[in-house]
């Protein structure tokens, strides 16, 4: 008769400890999922406002954009090409 | 024991009977019955993927992504509809009875008005008015504005309102681009209002398309659009082309085309110009075809430069039509290469004699004349080329000058290309990378069509042809110090069975450095004014977009 005691003991005390672990697990991750909820919308934020700020740059580094600033600054366009050419030879042969 | 049976037997029955009932519900009729359950408790929502951007090959995005907001209204939450009303319409600038209409409506959700851009947003916000929302979408930004426009087509929508690629990249690889569009069910509460979207199967929330990346190159296509422009304007022209491809691979470094368009209002234009004419218009080429029909006389050893014409004296007659020079002007015995120098009409006669009509459609078909070149832009033509037993003799002595034949600009930059690339000829790519949602890179490799010429018989040309622009009369555009291979053209416009002696489709063909060619270009004029000639119009913006070329590569002087 003490076998069956001793199991059915046994298995109470399983029964409770994984009662309170349960509750100790639902207790911590009951609030992950707003703070979960915060993260996304975070990410979602820092998403848009990173689209929005490439979009600024892009503009902002166009050639169309770029050559009317340097328009305004006065640059304009060399007519003549400078290119580096080879050195002439010491001796030539006739 | 019988009783026993009975009874095991009656509940077997039942057994049987309800596996059999469930199999029905669960296998049978699982489909039917899932949709009607979604009906009850939700509705199915297309979630939109993001379209893939495009990048020049230094990795702009030419085309990009930008944030814009729907802006929505839930009638039902709406308190005050007529100040509502009232406000959006000043701040939409849409009409305001239609807005009263749509907030009247008996709806939980009521679309307003899309492509809302973030300053405007938070203004509308900023108000708190309740039933008023806003939902993310993204529409297509241009950073560069209409630069390259007609290469790179533009989205709308089609008849069932998705955003749809049309003309050029965009159309060409719509699908690549589009994505997967994907799908979630909506479930609703008791009352009908939506409370949570939850995935429909597998791979339900779609996929984002893929990015292009384009073999175009941004400073050669800034670069050669505004020399066009200013080409067009100084000349009276009635628009222009210019096309550049790396003659090794195929490889398209710009298309430009005057005048374009703005892909981000479309609707503003009119058809003709959304399309690209430097793949789907056809023109005769003129005095630019001549070097491929020299090349093929080379080819087949019948001619060489040295080789006289003893019928260049003056106007030939063929078929019943004298054919004369552009200018009237005659060299007695003169050479081939002479022949390319002077853009002599009879000597080009005399050389499609030679080739004869068997090989000169052969050598037009090696070409890829009157076929499709493949590169991938959507709309490209080809023409079509008269069997050979519908030729008159007329028809091949005005083919050896370019003229009564057709041909659209990428098709003869490419057959050119050829003599560029020591007789290959490569197919023009303008994409040459795409990108996956994962970052994954693929390559497209340069493609061959074909050899139509020799590496002799390329490098022969390429001589005759520099000389061409060295003695020729394109020689007061030319660039000290470099050798550029070149032809001009200038071809007569049919107009209604005869030529428009005084309108002219201008050009000027060529590739630089003769020895190692960088770059092959084609240079187009509609209808100049200031001068009808290839070589007073076309060829000073060749030469003028080739020195800005030698600069940005690097070249230095041969």
């Amino acid at each position: 008769m003490k076998k069956p005691v001793l199991i059915l003991v046994i298995l109470i005390i399983i029964m409770i400890s994984l009662f309170g672990v349960r509750t100790v697990v639902s207790n911590r991750i009951s609030t992950s999922g707003v703070a979960l909820g915060v993260t996304e919308d975070e990410i979602k934020t820092y998403k848009t406002e990173n689209a929005l700020l490439r979009e600024k740059i892009f503009g902002f580094a166009s050639f169309t954009h770029v050559s009317s600033i340097a328009a305004e600054m006065g640059f304009v366009e060399s007519k003549s090409a400078l290119a580096i050419s080879r050195s002439m030879p010491i001796a030539r042969t006739q | 024991m019988m009783r026993y049976r009975i009874v095991l037997g009656f509940f077997t029955f039942v057994f049987a009977v309800i596996v059999l009932r469930l199999f029905y519900w669960q296998v049978v009729k699982a489909e039917e019955l899932s949709k009607l359950g979604q009906i009850q408790y939700g509705t199915s929502i297309k979630i939109e993927p993001v379209r893939g951007e495009i990048e020049t090959s230094d990795g702009f995005p030419i085309v990009a992504n930008k944030i814009s907001y729907l802006l929505f209204v839930n009638p039902k939450e709406v308190k005050d509809k007529v100040n509502t009303a009232k406000f959006l319409a000043e701040n939409l600038e849409i009409d305001r009875n239609f807005l009263e209409n749509q907030i009247s409506q008996d709806l939980f959700w009521v679309p307003v008005k899309s492509g809302i851009g973030p300053d405007l947003k938070k203004q509308i916000e900023a108000k708190n008015i309740l039933g008023v929302g806003f939902e993310q979408q993204f529409e297509r930004f241009y950073p560069e504005a209409s630069m390259a426009a007609n290469l790179l087509g533009f989205v709308g929508k089609d008849e069932a309102g998705n955003s749809k690629g049309y003309s050029g990249v965009e159309g060409y690889y719509d699908r690549l681009l589009r994505g997967k569009t994907g799908a979630a069910i909506q479930i609703h509460d008791a009352l009908g209002r939506p409370i949570l979207a939850r995935a429909n199967g597998d791979d339900s929330f779609g996929t984002d398309g893929k990015s292009l990346i384009l073999n175009v190159d941004r400073s050669v296509q800034f670069l050669a659009e505004k020399k066009l422009k200013e080409g067009i304007e100084k000349y009276g022209a009635r628009g222009g082309m210019v096309g550049i491809m790396d003659p090794k691979t195929g490889n398209v470094l710009a298309m430009a085309t005057y005048p374009s368009f703005d892909p981000k209002k479309y609707q503003d234009y009119t058809d003709d110009l959304y399309k690209n004419a430097f793949i789907s218009d056809l023109y005769e080429p003129g005095s630019t075809f001549k070097p491929l029909i020299m090349s093929a006389a080379f080819n087949e050893k019948l001619l060489t430069p040295q080789s006289r014409c003893p019928r260049c004296s003056g106007p030939v007659s063929v078929g019943g039509y004298e054919l004369h020079t552009w200018n009237d002007k005659y060299y007695p015995n003169t050479t081939m290469l002479d022949v390319i120098e002077h853009s002599d009409n009879t000597g080009m006669i005399y050389a499609a004699q030679k080739l004869g009509l068997a090989k000169m459609v052969n050598y037009l078909d090696k070409y890829g004349i009157g076929k499709i070149t493949g590169i991938d832009l959507e709309g490209e033509t080809a023409p079509l080329i008269k069997p050979k037993n519908e030729w008159y003799a007329v028809d091949l002595a005005t083919t050896g000058f370019g003229q009564g034949i057709n041909v659209t600009p990428v098709e003869l930059l490419t057959a050119f290309s050829s003599i560029a690339n020591d007789g290959i000829m490569m197919e023009p790519h303008v994409v040459g990378k795409v990108l996956d949602e994962n970052g994954k890179i693929s390559t497209i490799k340069p493609k061959e069509l074909g050899r139509p010429l020799s590496s002799a018989t390329s490098k022969v040309m390429t001589e005759v042809l520099v000389n061409a622009v060295e003695k020729g009369e394109a020689k007061f555009a030319k660039i000290k110090g470099y050798r550029v291979a070149g032809k001009t053209g200038t071809a007569s416009i049919p107009v209604a069975g005869h030529y428009d002696p005084n309108q002219t489709i201008a050009s000027f063909i060529g590739f630089a450095p003769a020895s190692d060619p960088k770059f092959v270009m084609i240079v187009i004029v509609d209808r100049p004014t200031s001068s009808i000639y290839g070589a007073e119009t076309a060829a000073p913006i060749f030469f003028g977009i080739a020195q800005g070329l030698f600069t940005y590569y690097g070249i230095s002087p041969e």
